[in-house]
């Protein structure tokens, strides 16, 4: 029985500390071996049999059902990872879970979770600004091979990375640059929305096949056989219009004294949407796209007048191709007289307008659009399950890539920055003569959880290696002029450290900062519980 | 006392590292044994009863797959392999499952000799670049034109199929209706034949009987029994509106006061049907085809005009009569311009076939769309010569679109992995021994082909080993296993042909699954189907094709 008043389970002090720290360092180890460039994926499977293979952290916890209330912070936490960065979920669930095992062992040497609170934040606000201040490269020049080494940094760790890195890193580099706005003279900063990169999947050929289509490529074929399969050059009309047999709204009924007028009627409903299909093909546009129905009637207007028709549109992709070619999407054609009309200025314009045939698929592509604002990667590989996780990676990258050029400064990877967090905040800890000393000597420990897990993961000595790193650290942060040492990180494939940067083995600083709060953030929020109330269901079991 | 920690959902089943590798690829290998016999000119069928009770009997590789129940999630990656190769190429999908089998198998000592699947990953990828670019580089041009070359081609690809024996007719069709849809926009070919060439399957008859029309087929009757049934030259008028009368889409209400008011309504949608008529017959036409349906006064005004009617015609055949004879779809009757009416078409016959009645438009100018019509003893046999027929037509459209062909008899697999072989000498490093596996791997296809003869398996190999090891000189890519007999040919003798673009898919799709299978050192299963968003967090605007 309870003591508590209400029915329901409690759990308090060192034993629900103990138990959400097992859950989280549960959590992390079924991550831990997908880490790196020799990590693994993993294989989930759903009830109806769905498959999912990936990498991805933040996909994996979240597929996992984590019931563990404390354990789900940390899926959480990578979740918002994955949004705020978009790269590196499965680190920042790494570091965390570190975090909390170590606080935890301190507690348990009667330290006050507060102090250990106090000495984290203090840690975490430290080593963030020594990487801004002192890991942190500028880049002056946005030099290309850069961001192709930062994305294929990232997607070293994927399947992607084996043997493609290099070309699938260019796509992603270039597919990021080409959606730059902003930027020009006149001050607005450059942004890269990646939306507007659109990511069609599709089974068949290799992976090595995929690549950037020049322009908006929308997936769905023309609405009839006779139509062309390629018109030059396009003018792109985008409608969110019916141009089904006009039908007046639910409820309203038309009412008919006189029986000749029946017809009347009939004939009325296919002249509005004629007259519609006229209107439009008068404003000189040959490439229709609408997110609602062309009546068979309809297409044939659309036929004679050698233009295209895509029905049936989701709207997103009118929107995008909308944004490409510089077409206003019309909700309507109604114009100010009250009679229906399109004109030319809401036209986009494309260089061409093509028909491809994909395996048993046609997709429809706007090659040389006015505005390169959105592009359009098609990821080919042999099954569903690889095309999906193709996506997820290239999404990985092209967030990386996005992050580097905004931020504008990366750092050496390969376990570079934790090792250098780790000695800086090892001799800043002993500096402090509070109690918070001891929680930052664990927080710098904590860091290494990374380089260990990288070499673990490599079947690498995790120990040799990490003490070869951190005393490479340590001289670069101690003599004069060895500071070019503070770049060193570990070379997985042969077994050694070396120099990151130059083995362009980078990743975005911003990226790095923001996985260090993020799991700072995460373990502090678990640390301070020390009370867990399990309510019992009304309706489950009333001993409870 | 401390309760246990349960952190993730209890009816999730988790394998992990080698075990996870080793179920992962014994499902692959399970997969891959059960088609193996159906490789090759030796090949034997399948006979698959569905759940419900259905019957299929097959050699192909993806109709095999399609039906078996699997449940490992590996097993059904491999049989997704099938799919895609089938959709991507058309031909290959027992290789590509074999040879998936085959790479997973060949992985095995390796992951237990404790090497790292990422190595083997990137000895698998590397490999698979060099096949690619040896394969090509065997690979010989050829003319689209020669008929000869090409019909060796799609002859080579029946071979293994149960119809080899009436392997020239079906070449024949094939190579006919290709060309027949075959077709250039701003100067790329164009070869749709999903969309344009219909097989029609009519039970009774011979095999031989089957052939390919100039023009279409459709499994109808006029609709009156007076009308013509046969016309020479006709007119035809297609059109996608029913000849009936046809109500508003709007909700239309109609108050009556007087019993002449529904007088009135009634010769209202009478005039509305005759006036829809008369706007047909304005054209002339000797044909009328519609989509829909026809009503009784429609039918007795067409016929009385002495025009023969077809009605509720599917829009995909609709679609194919136009392209043959030449007409554009008309929906508005009232819209009909003289060039909508199609005059293309030679003979327009009805005749009866069995207990029914088809309807022949034949002797097209320019057909540009056909009908291939097969008969045969029955309807499983028909679907089996149907199964064979597509592939053909995948590879006569294959190599009409790429013309290049390699040697096929498993010669151009034994040549790729006689290369590799030899370039995995020049590798210093650890990938050696794996890039080694994928050549022994690849000789999987003249392996399985060797046994489904019941060749004596190693010495034939051996030999063919010798001959692309440096024995048989310059020619020694085109020397692989004759299928039928087990002995070693060169394949340019026995005319054995297959084209480059199924062969380096073939090993694309291979090397990829395997290698995504060989990284999972994870298998989760049991979980509950994500609500919403499923995966969701991979980033926005990723849609499925």
């Amino acid at each position: 029985m309870s003591s508590l008043a209400i029915s329901g389970t409690r759990e308090s002090g060192q034993d629900v500390r103990t138990a959400n720290v097992t859950a989280c360092v549960a959590v992390a180890n079924i991550l831990r071996s997908s880490l790196g460039p020799q990590g693994l994926d993993k294989m989930l499977v759903d009830e109806v049999g769905d498959v999912t293979v990936t990498n991805d952290g933040a996909t994996i916890v979240g597929l996992l059902e984590v019931e563990h209330p404390a354990a789900r912070v940390l899926t959480e936490l990578a979740q918002q990872q994955d949004q705020e960065v978009g790269d590196g979920t499965t680190s920042v669930v790494i570091l965390a879970a570190e975090l909390l095992k170590r606080a935890n062992d301190l507690v348990a040497a009667r330290i006050h979770p507060t102090n250990i609170i106090a000495g984290y934040r203090l840690a975490m606000r430290e080593a963030c600004k020594y990487i801004r201040d002192k890991m942190a490269t500028p880049v002056e020049k946005l030099g290309r091979e850069l961001l192709v080494n930062a994305a294929r940094t990232s997607l070293s760790s994927k399947i992607l990375g084996s043997a493609e890195s290099t070309h699938f890193a260019n796509v992603a580099v270039d597919a990021v640059l080409s959606v730059k706005t902003g930027g020009g003279k006149d001050g607005v900063p450059a942004s890269y929305p990646i939306k507007s990169v659109h990511v069609l999947k599709c089974q068949g050929r290799s992976a090595r096949e995929s690549e950037l289509l020049p322009g908006v490529a929308i997936n769905s074929g023309r609405a009839a056989k006779g139509m062309p399969s390629r018109v030059a050059p396009a003018r792109v009309a985008c409608l969110d219009v019916d141009l089904r047999r006009t039908k007046m709204k639910m409820g309203i009924q038309v009412q008919i004294d006189d029986a000749s007028a029946l017809n009347a009627a009939q004939e009325k409903e296919l002249d509005i949407t004629r007259d519609r299909v006229k209107a439009i093909l008068a404003s000189g546009a040959n490439v229709i796209l609408t997110t609602k129905g062309i009546d068979d009637a309809a297409l044939k207007y659309f036929v004679e007048a050698g233009a295209i028709a895509l029905r049936r549109v989701p709207l997103a992709d009118v929107k995008r191709v909308a944004k490409a070619t510089g077409a206003v999407v019309q909700g309507s054609l109604a114009d100010l007289s009250g009679a229906e009309s399109l004109d030319a200025s809401q036209l986009g314009t494309a260089e061409e307008a093509a028909e491809r045939r994909i395996r048993d698929d046609t997709v429809t592509v706007l090659r040389g659009c006015r505005s390169t604002a959105a592009c359009s990667v098609l990821l080919r590989g042999p099954n569903e399950y690889m095309c999906d996780e193709m996506g997820r990676s290239f999404h990985d990258a092209i967030c990386v890539v996005k992050r580097t050029v905004e931020s504008g400064t990366v750092v050496p990877g390969g376990g570079a920055v934790e090792a250098a967090l780790s000695v800086y905040l090892d001799n800043f800890a002993t500096m402090l003569g509070s109690r918070e000393q001891l929680a930052i000597a664990q927080f710098a420990d904590s860091l290494l959880a990374i380089p260990k897990t990288l070499a673990v993961n490599a079947a690498l000595d995790a120990t040799d290696l990490v003490a070869r790193l951190r005393a490479a650290h340590y001289v670069a942060q101690t003599e004069e002029g060895k500071a070019g040492l503070a770049h060193t990180g570990l070379d997985l494939s042969r077994g050694v450290v070396r120099n990151s940067s130059r083995a362009g083995v980078v990743e975005p600083a911003l990226s790095k900062i923001k996985s260090i709060q993020f799991a700072a953030e995460a373990a502090i929020t678990i640390l301070r519980i020390d009370d867990s109330v399990d309510v019992a269901r009304k309706d489950a079991d009333p001993e409870g | 006392m401390q309760a246990p920690v349960v952190v993730l959902n209890t009816n999730a089943k988790r394998e992990s590292g080698r075990r996870a590798q080793l179920t992962n690829i014994a499902a692959g290998k399970a997969v891959s044994d059960i088609i193996r016999t159906t490789l090759g000119p030796r090949a034997m069928l399948k006979m698959i009863l569905d759940a419900s009770g259905s019957l299929t009997l097959t050699n192909d590789g993806n109709a095999i797959l399609r039906e078996v129940d699997v449940s490992h999630p590996a097993a059904k990656s491999i049989i997704e392999l099938s799919r895609t190769q089938d959709e991507e190429v058309g031909d290959g999908t027992t290789t590509v499952a074999v040879m998936a089998g085959e790479l997973l198998s060949v992985a095995e000592p390796f992951l237990k000799a404790n090497m790292h699947p990422t190595v083997v990953v990137r000895a698998y990828f590397a490999a698979l670049d060099e096949a690619v670019q040896h394969a090509e580089k065997i690979a010989v041009a050829l003319n689209a034109d020669d008929t000869e070359k090409m019909g060796a081609i799609v002859a080579s690809c029946i071979g293994t199929k149960y119809m080899h024996r009436h392997s020239d007719m079906l070449v024949r069709i094939a190579l006919s209706a290709v060309k027949t849809v075959r077709d250039e926009v701003d100067g790329r070919i164009v070869i749709d034949t999903k969309t344009y060439v219909k097989v029609e399957k009519l039970p009774g008859g011979e095999l031989e009987d089957s052939r390919v029309l100039d023009g279409v087929m459709l499994a109808k009757d006029v609709t009156a029994a007076n009308m013509r049934r046969r016309i020479e030259k006709p007119r035809v008028l297609l059109v996608d509106c029913p000849l009936e009368y046809r109500k508003a889409e709007s909700a239309t209400n109609v108050e009556l006061t007087k019993d002449s008011d529904f007088r009135a309504l009634l010769a209202a949608e009478e005039d509305y049907v005759t006036r829809i008529v008369g706007d047909l017959l304005a054209h002339k036409p000797d044909l009328l085809i519609t989509e829909k349906g026809v009503s009784d006064l429609a039918l007795h005004l067409l016929a009385k005009a002495n025009v023969s009617v077809i009605r509720r015609v599917r829009k995909t055949d609709n679609n194919r009569v136009a392209r043959a004879v030449g007409a554009t779809i008309v929906s508005r009757t009232s819209e009909i311009v003289d060039a909508d009416v199609g005059t293309g078409a030679g003979l327009f016959e009805v005749t009866k076939i069995g207990d029914d009645y088809f309807t022949f438009i034949t002797g097209c100018d320019n057909p540009r769309a056909c009908t291939v019509l097969l008969r045969g003893g029955s309807k499983d046999v028909l679907n089996e010569v149907e199964r064979n027929l597509q592939d053909a037509l995948c590879v006569a459209r294959n190599i009409l679109l790429h013309p290049k062909m390699v040697p096929g008899g498993g010669a151009i697999e034994m040549a790729v992995a006689a290369h590799l072989t030899a370039k995995s000498k020049t590798l210093t490093d650890v990938s050696a021994a794996p890039y080694r596996a994928v050549a022994s791997a690849l000789e999987v296809v003249p392996r399985t082909l060797a046994e489904n003869c019941g060749a004596k398996v190693i010495r034939v190999l051996t030999a063919l080993r010798a001959k692309h090891a440096g024995g048989g000189g310059e020619d020694a890519v085109f020397w692989g296993i004759d299928g039928r007999s087990g002995v070693v040919v060169d394949m340019r003798t026995l005319g054995v042909w297959e084209p480059l673009i199924v062969k380096t898919q073939t090993m694309k799709t291979a090397v990829e699954a395997a290698a995504m299978l060989l990284r999972i050192d994870d298998i989760v299963s049991g979980l509950s189907k994500p609500k919403g968003s499923g995966d969701g967090v991979g980033g926005g605007g990723f849609e499925e094709d």
